[in-house]
């Protein structure tokens, strides 16, 4: 660690607290098992660390069932986005790879390098063949869902790149914006959710709300675009819609201006109450997950989404660099995220209320993102009601619930198990009492000239203290 | 069965006189009647085909024969005395309250059984649950018990909320609708008293978080959910004996409502001042006693401390699922809609940028 980590932490315990916890106390529900892998798995792990930080440490901790089959559909889609993503690749080269993935898929040994060599994720592409041959070994009904989705991803990406080239890359109306995300994280929402599905690790009633999977990907999808809207204007790409910042700006590059500061704050604000719209389908769709390692796979991204949320919120630092949460937060938020519903309900609730104190009356949303923050709390609350109406109705009946008369009940036996114990105590001592003043007795001690002597006034006086002294403590 | 004819209690009121204008637009032949102690008046516009009896719901007689003459299909009975702030927490006002709510809403149940009426929409009040100001109640349902004891209103309202429902039978159908604070054109009390901290300088001072959340209902939405109560209790009536809660399904922090409004007449807070619960209930006490002494009026007591930190809201879904019920104007053009027409009153102009698109 750096020194001005260390400073860091120092006015930031909580946060070195959080990092330690994670580290000591977390253990993956699953561990892969790195040994019994053959060559090409390996070299699929290896693109996984190489393509995704953040998320390679979730899917290794994936459920073995479903751990490959992530991995590779993962791969699958970067290697898409990889295609998708380069302007080095003419339209002609593009759009047929982008259409004809799922067949690429079938093809054993296929490679690309085409890709120019500053594409960060070219190497995947070179070697290929990797995935396929580990995406041939899939079982067939997770392979049709990955197929599928690569067929779908791939034509959203080649029309959106045609468009690209003869209208211009711009999204204008938020339904833009949507259908922009569908296409690169609602898809992936919906292929995850099947592969869940299909092994029993989710609720089969995720699949009959399509509405819910595709706000899991929005929700993610739209908090990336926020925060990095500095470093993706820096790359001339632009996916803040223009309905949302052409209300607060007249040119989009306005935004990292100075003099706009104001402006772009509310514009953020503005892109922020659109991302907390999807909050109550997102912590919905958690509640339909049965297998923990699954549960921390959906669960973490979607806390780090809030959290970044907030962070970007009202934060001018977002237009002049890249934000991102702290180290210690992120070890917090994934311990909060690894355990059940409720704690990342809370961790909602937590961040969805730290918004709604930055939020400002002077914000032409203020009203609409106080009704969202409000939405957010009211939906947590059907989830898990913080009281019932049975509890209602015994407070104003003046009973006491079960669970108290159970405390009172308790309480009362701890007063009496105290009660006996002060009472062996005395006991004991009175014996020991007796036995002594027995045994003096015995011995032949004159109690009665003792107690003559008592009635007297004779009180025994501290010897070697002679009154005067006490007058000279200084001494 | 059509809604042919209508009596309106109240119906020169905020919410009464919203109730006559919802009907005429949505049964422009129904024939509708506003019993009310005063007439008709500029603040509550009342349409003009619409027919006034002058009754005092204090007097059975008075209203007897109003409601004898008439002898209406549905009655929707919204008179009720509302004390306000300054008196919301005392035992002042309780005979009156108690004389206006629960034995008016007898004496007007009483003429209608003998009527002939067939519906009876009675307007209760969340207050009803939720002035027992013990607990909070976060997402509250129709299965939240009401309060025998809270404060003279809610007290009140529930009392005469029980009368209602029991009188229910196959003759007459009877519900209670509970709306929570309701705000629109014509509101005397909610929006001027929370304008009026802007002059008084209290609007820096935040008691508590501030993140509690409360139901606030537009005035409108409150009117069309006795239209949808009356139109149910004469065809399939499953909503005879039943309460609902009526709000705009919004629920907001009460700090924020503030902030709303004020933003709208252009005044911001220059700066906040957070202050602790228990600090702010002995400034209540304190306030109390002062404008006991001097015999003013504040905004400030121990029971609008509590009141502006309480959570209150509701679930809106029994209203949804049996009346239909929906609100139509939602909250932030609501409260838009409710201060341009104080600052009409007013006289004044509205900055009118927060809210806006």
């Amino acid at each position: 660690m750096k020194p001005s980590e260390w400073l860091y932490f120092a006015v930031h315990p909580s946060q070195l607290r959080s990092i330690i916890q994670w580290k000591v106390w977390h253990n993956p529900v699953h561990e892969r098992n790195e040994t019994a892998e053959p060559e090409t798995q390996r070299v699929c792990f290896r693109f996984l660390d190489q393509t995704s930080r953040s998320f390679s440490a979730v899917i290794k901790e994936v459920h073995p069932e479903l751990l490959l089959p992530i991995c590779v559909f993962y791969l699958v889609l970067r290697g898409l986005d990889t295609i998708e993503d380069d302007p080095s690749l003419p339209l002609s080269t593009k759009e047929p790879l982008l259409r004809g993935f799922p067949d690429i898929l079938n093809r054993n040994g296929w490679t690309f390098d085409g890709n120019r060599p500053e594409e960060k994720d070219r190497n995947l592409l070179v070697e290929f063949h990797n995935v396929i041959t580990e995406f041939q070994n899939l079982k067939p009904p997770y392979r049709v869902i990955i197929r599928d989705i690569a067929h779908k991803m791939g034509n959203g990406m080649a029309d959106y790149c045609i468009r690209a080239a003869t209208e211009g890359l711009s999204v204008l109306t938020n339904d833009e914006y949507d259908l922009y995300c569908h296409y690169v994280a609602g898809l992936v929402g919906e292929g995850l959710t099947r592969l869940f599905v299909e092994a029993k690790f989710g609720n089969p009633g995720l699949l009959e709300r399509p509405g819910l999977h595709n706000a899991m990907g929005l929700f993610l999808q739209k908090t990336n675009i926020i925060r990095d809207v500095r470093e993706d204007h820096n790359d001339d790409r632009h996916f803040w819609p223009k309905e949302i910042w052409s209300k607060h700006v007249d040119r989009f590059e306005d935004l990292f201006r100075l003099e706009h500061r104001e402006a772009s704050l509310n514009c953020s604000a503005e892109m922020v109450l659109n991302a907390l719209h999807h909050v109550d389908e997102c912590l919905f769709y958690l509640a339909g997950i049965r297998e923990q390692s699954i549960f921390n796979f959906c669960a973490i991204p979607q806390s780090m989404a809030i959290a970044t949320l907030e962070l970007c919120f009202r934060n001018p630092a977002m237009f002049d660099r890249n934000v991102k949460i702290s180290k210690g937060d992120a070890c917090q938020l994934m311990l909060d995220s690894t355990q059940n519903l409720r704690v990342v309900c809370e961790v909602f609730r937590r961040y969805a209320r730290r918004i709604h104190r930055k939020n400002t009356p002077k914000d032409p949303n203020f009203m609409k993102i106080s009704i969202a923050c409000g939405k957010i709390e009211k939906f947590i609350e059907t989830l898990f009601p913080s009281q019932t109406a049975e509890d209602a109705r015994r407070r104003v009946a003046g009973q006491t619930s079960v669970a108290e008369d159970a405390k009172r009940k308790a309480d009362t036996e701890t007063r009496g198990d105290m009660v006996f114990m002060f009472g062996i105590l005395f006991c004991v001592v009175l014996v020991v009492t007796v036995m002594m003043i027995g045994t003096a007795w015995l011995m032949g001690a004159r109690f009665d000239l003792a107690f003559q002597e008592l009635r007297q006034g004779n009180w025994p006086t501290p010897i070697n203290m002679p009154p005067g002294r006490l007058r000279h403590g200084e001494l | 069965m059509a809604l042919t004819s209508v009596l309106i209690t109240g119906g020169c009121g905020f919410i009464g006189s919203a109730i006559a204008r919802a009907l005429v637009e949505k049964h422009p032949e129904c024939s509708i009647t506003v019993v009310d102690k005063d007439p008709p008046g500029a603040m509550h516009v009342v349409p003009s085909c619409v027919s006034f009896i002058p009754a005092d719901l204090t007097s059975p007689g008075e209203i007897r024969e109003a409601v004898l003459r008439v002898r209406p299909l549905v009655l929707i009975h919204t008179a009720g005395l509302v004390p306000a702030l300054r008196d919301r927490f005392g035992r002042a006002l309780e005979s009156l309250v108690w004389n206006v709510n629960v034995d008016g809403t007898k004496h007007v149940l009483e003429a209608a059984k003998e009527a002939g009426v067939r519906a009876f929409v009675f307007t209760s009040s969340c207050c009803a649950v939720t002035d027992d100001t013990q607990a909070p109640y976060p997402y509250i349902n129709e299965a939240w018990p009401t309060s025998r004891s809270s404060l003279i209103y809610g007290e009140s309202k529930a009392a005469a909320e029980a009368i209602v429902l029991e009188a229910s039978s196959s003759t007459i159908g009877t519900c209670a609708l509970r709306p929570s604070v309701v705000c629109g054109p014509g509101d005397y009390q909610l929006l001027p008293a929370i304008h009026a901290c802007i002059e008084k300088g209290e609007t820096p001072y935040v008691i508590g978080d501030s993140l509690n959340l409360w139901d606030v209902t537009y005035v409108t939405n409150v009117a069309d959910a006795h239209v949808l109560a009356a139109e149910n209790l004469i065809s399939s009536k499953s909503a005879a004996g039943e309460a609902f809660f009526i709000q705009n399904n919004e629920p907001i922090a009460f700090r924020d409502f503030c902030l709303a409004i004020w933003a709208h007449f252009g005044h911001t807070p220059p700066f906040q001042v957070h202050v602790p619960i228990a600090l702010a209930w002995l400034a209540g006490l304190i306030s109390e006693c002062l404008t006991w002494v001097t015999g003013s009026t504040t905004t400030l007591s121990r029971g609008s401390v509590k009141d502006a930190c309480s959570v209150r809201y509701a679930s809106g879904e029994k209203a949804r699922r049996i009346l239909g019920y929906e609100a139509r104007v939602g909250i932030e053009e609501g409260i838009r809609l409710s201060c341009e027409d104080y600052a009409r009153r007013l006289g004044v102009e509205l900055r009118s940028t927060a809210g806006e698109e």
